[in-house]
């Protein structure tokens, strides 16, 4: 049961990174940043790396939604995760400093190429890079 | 200036006796140590303790000076052979006393003495090692300090505003001074020499505590440190590690919520950043894509949304859809079974949000096919439904998707397929009436599904062939929630009442009948009873006659005196306006906001809105589905291809009354909008 629950949730995940307009998606642990989850990276620039963590990105590039825009601007999984842990800790120290009893729900980090949307949670913090609508 | 040169002069002097005895003490001290280490221990207790109180103190003011004399020499130390103008004088000092050690004082009159005097008892204290080392020793922390020294001074140079004058003062007398080594100079120093002195202390405690800090932090590992490069992911995590973690319900949870809220962010169609001044084009060309639909059809519509779901609606038919009056957005679509599917439930119902295309926002499931299912008017969270073994269900948003309650299949329930359900009551006190196929109609209790609260048998009246009656669907008026009309699959409507009343018992209505349809009700709806003029006893049903019909009701209070004369037979009742159609119409509601405005959805799979005030002949709008989701069916339903475009159910959104959802055979569910001018505003009653 738990076998086919886990199942349907990582459906979810892929689902949710082969939605059109989406680069990657990075799930990492709140705690140390270490990375749970990732897809359409260029995954480790570093060595050991386990694959486990990454397929929903070889079902990616199977469905062939590694289309050109990636080559630009995308980085190791390594490297993303470690700026928007960075980044959340800041976005979390600037929400505890503005009210002690508030914290960060949603960040949606626009940028001129894409836009960046992170979900923290108390245990794990999800993060999808999409193409902005062109406007 | 003179009076002061010659105080430093005898101030000098008098350093130097202090020397002299200085050495004298070393002296014996060394000749105390070179018997202590020939082995007489005897002498070198009581030898020590003298020169140890005498070091204390003096190494304590030595250090102080120590840092005092450092720190300048440590600013031009790099700069000194250059001729650093700032700080020659003190540099050449302390060169002049690492260098030349006992010499150099002599030659170097404005000689802060105090540096010279404190390297010789540096050396007294550590004496116990050998002599060669002093040289070397004093060095090393020197060079250290003098680096961070520099950097202290200066800051506060800069920027501390207290400082500004002396620091200033002497920065200014140091330039005009690189030669000579002026006596005021001195004074200042010394001055300064105490402030600095504290800063230095400070300063030195907080470089302290931070290396200590740092130090710490890199010991407890780079996990904590974020921003350290290669400390940051701790280390990758390994297979067990990782199925441990994504198979934790906390994982899932998390990965269903916050997919769903990426979802719904993902979907936002409106870009927050449009600058229309750039996109001026685009928007021109909106314009006119309206304007010209306008033109064409005359009224807007539009399809807002359409949801279809590959693993859950595939293969499903949609037996009713409904809006949340909470939360507009979020639109329920219950479904039959799929056929093909024997593992999963039969029984499924979607909570779509309008905000979220490509995913419901919950999934409810029953062991059997649901026929009718609503949310509740009175809370927001919850969820009734009719299936086809009898059950009446009730899911709650905030469980899982199995239901919270349902009734049982024992005798004391419906034993018969469930297609019409309704809320009734008020906010606090309201019953889910149930009616199923075998004329039997329940009341419940939301709290409580285990058992009706009221339990009534609905048989036809005398005249019909039969006594069985089957209600395909009841409809209460808004005002009376004690009588209630159902539909039947022969045609015929009847009144009905829930409790004994003057003149009826409870159960239908013998005295009245409204007739009218050739084939089964397929819906009834009473008039929503908005605003000035009263029109809940106006009463719309649709037919697979082709046909949909307006009924004026009669209020049960009237039919009971109009009947107290012809009682033997009922009275028949014909409709106010029988509209027929082109097709097997499946449902037709009431708008909630414009008086005379109701859908219909037919077997043909158009929506028709209709105006009776404007027309009673033709539809104010028509329009179907788009196909775009339709593809995914795949035309599973093998022969009955024409069927799939039918349409089952209609539902407005009640609070503004501009949306309008449809679902039928295909299982997609769509969402139209209306403009206003259309449907109206409620400022129109």
């Amino acid at each position: 049961m738990t076998q086919h629950a886990s199942d349907e949730t990582l459906a979810l995940l892929t689902r949710l990174s082969q939605k059109p307009g989406v680069q990657s998606t990075l799930i990492l642990s709140r705690e140390t940043g270490a990375i749970v989850r990732t897809s359409g990276l260029v995954s480790s620039s570093s060595d050991a790396n386990p694959n486990s963590t990454l397929p929903p990105s070889a079902d990616n590039t199977v469905d062939g939604y590694t289309n050109g825009r990636k080559e630009s601007g995308i980085h190791s999984a390594e490297d993303v995760a470690r700026m928007v842990w960075s980044f959340l800790t800041a976005a979390g120290s600037l929400v505890e400093e503005l009210d002690s009893e508030d914290e960060v729900k949603l960040l949606r980090l626009r940028t001129k190429k894409n836009e960046l949307v992170i979900v923290p949670d108390p245990k794990f913090i999800l993060v999808v890079v999409h193409d902005t609508p062109p406007a | 200036m003179d009076q002061t040169a010659q105080q430093r002069r005898a101030e000098i002097l008098a350093k130097k006796a202090k020397l002299e005895e200085l050495r004298r003490q070393r002296e014996l001290r060394r000749e105390s140590a070179a018997n202590r280490q020939s082995g007489i221990h005897s002498p070198t207790p009581l030898a020590q303790p003298t020169p140890r109180r005498e070091d204390t103190k003096r190494e304590l003011e030595n250090l102080i000076e120590k840092i005092v004399g450092d720190s300048r020499p440590g600013s031009t130390v790099p700069g000194s052979p250059a001729g650093g103008a700032r700080a020659s004088r003190p540099t050449s000092v302390i060169s002049a006393g690492q260098l030349s050690g006992n010499s150099g004082e002599n030659e170097s009159p404005p000689t802060p003495k105090p540096t010279t005097t404190y390297v010789d008892t540096a050396i007294q204290t550590l004496s116990i090692t050998p002599l060669t080392t002093v040289y070397e020793f004093p060095a090393e922390p020197k060079n250290e300090e003098v680096i961070m020294y520099s950097k202290g001074v200066q800051t506060s140079d800069t920027w501390s505003p207290s400082r500004k004058r002396g620091s200033t003062g002497s920065d200014s007398e140091r330039d005009e001074s690189p030669t000579r080594t002026p006596v005021a100079s001195k004074r200042l120093s010394r001055r300064q020499l105490q402030r600095d002195e504290e800063i230095r202390s400070m300063l030195r405690k907080e470089i302290e505590e931070e290396i200590k800090a740092a130090s710490q932090t890199n010991l407890e590992g780079g996990a904590v440190g974020g921003s350290n490069k290669e400390n940051f992911p701790a280390r990758t995590l390994t297979n067990e590690e990782l199925n441990a973690v994504q198979s934790s319900d906390e994982f899932l949870n998390f990965v269903e919520r916050s997919t769903k809220v990426l979802e719904r962010a993902l979907d936002q169609q409106y870009d927050i950043l449009a600058d229309y001044a750039l996109g001026g084009a685009e928007v021109d060309e909106e314009d006119e894509g309206y304007g010209s639909g306008q033109g064409k059809k005359g009224r807007r519509i539009k399809e807002v949304a359409q949801f279809w779901d590959e693993r859950w609606s595939k293969k499903r038919m949609i037996s009713d859809v409904g809006f949340s009056t909470k939360f507009p957005e979020l639109v329920l679509a219950s479904y039959t079974k799929n056929p093909s599917a024997p593992h999963d439930p039969d029984g499924l119902v979607q909570v779509w949000n309008l905000h979220m295309h490509d995913r419901p926002e919950y999934i409810f499931h029953a062991q059997s096919d649901i026929l009718t299912a609503k949310f509740s008017p009175f809370h927001p969270n919850l969820i009734i439904g009719g299936a086809y073994s009898g059950q009446v269900l009730l899911w709650d948003t905030r469980a899982k998707s199995a239901p919270v309650q349902k009734t049982p299949l024992t005798g004391s329930g419906h034993t018969h397929p469930v297609y019409s359900l309704d809320i009734v009551g008020t906010q606090n006190a309201n019953n889910i009436i149930s009616c199923s196929t075998d004329g039997v109609v329940c009341g419940w209790t939301v709290d409580m599904l285990s058992q009706p609260q009221e339990f009534l048998e609905l048989s036809s009246p005398p005249p019909a062939k039969t006594e069985d009656m089957a209600p395909t669907c009841i409809a209460f008026p808004q005002s009376d929630p004690t009588y209630f009309l159902a539909g039947t699959e022969e045609g015929s409507i009847y009144p009905c009442h829930r409790y004994d009343r003057a003149g009826a018992k409870a159960g239908v209505d013998k005295r009245v009948k409204y007739t009218g349809h050739a084939a089964p009700v397929m819906s009834l709806d009473f008039h929503p009873a908005k605003g000035q003029i009263d029109l809940g006893d106006l009463v719309i049903s649709s037919s697979v006659d082709w046909s949909v019909k307006l009924w004026k009701v009669r209020p049960p209070a009237a039919t009971g005196t109009s009947t107290a004369a012809a009682d033997a037979s009922s009275q028949l009742v014909t409709p106010l306006l029988d509209i027929a159609r082109e097709d097997l119409v499946y449902d037709a509601r009431w708008s909630p906001v414009k008086p005379s405005v109701f859908a219909l959805v037919d077997g043909a799979g158009s929506l028709e809105i209709w105006d009776i005030n404007v027309d009673v002949e033709v539809p104010v709008q028509k329009i179907s589905p788009s196909n775009e989701k339709r593809g995914a069916f795949g035309g599973g339903m093998g022969g009955l291809d024409y069927m799939k475009s039918s349409l089952n159910k209609v539902a407005w959104e009640k609070n503004e009354g501009r949306k309008v959802v449809v679902g039928g055979m295909d299982g997609v569910v769509t969402v139209f909008e209306f403009a206003i001018r259309l449907i109206g505003m409620c400022t129109l009653y």
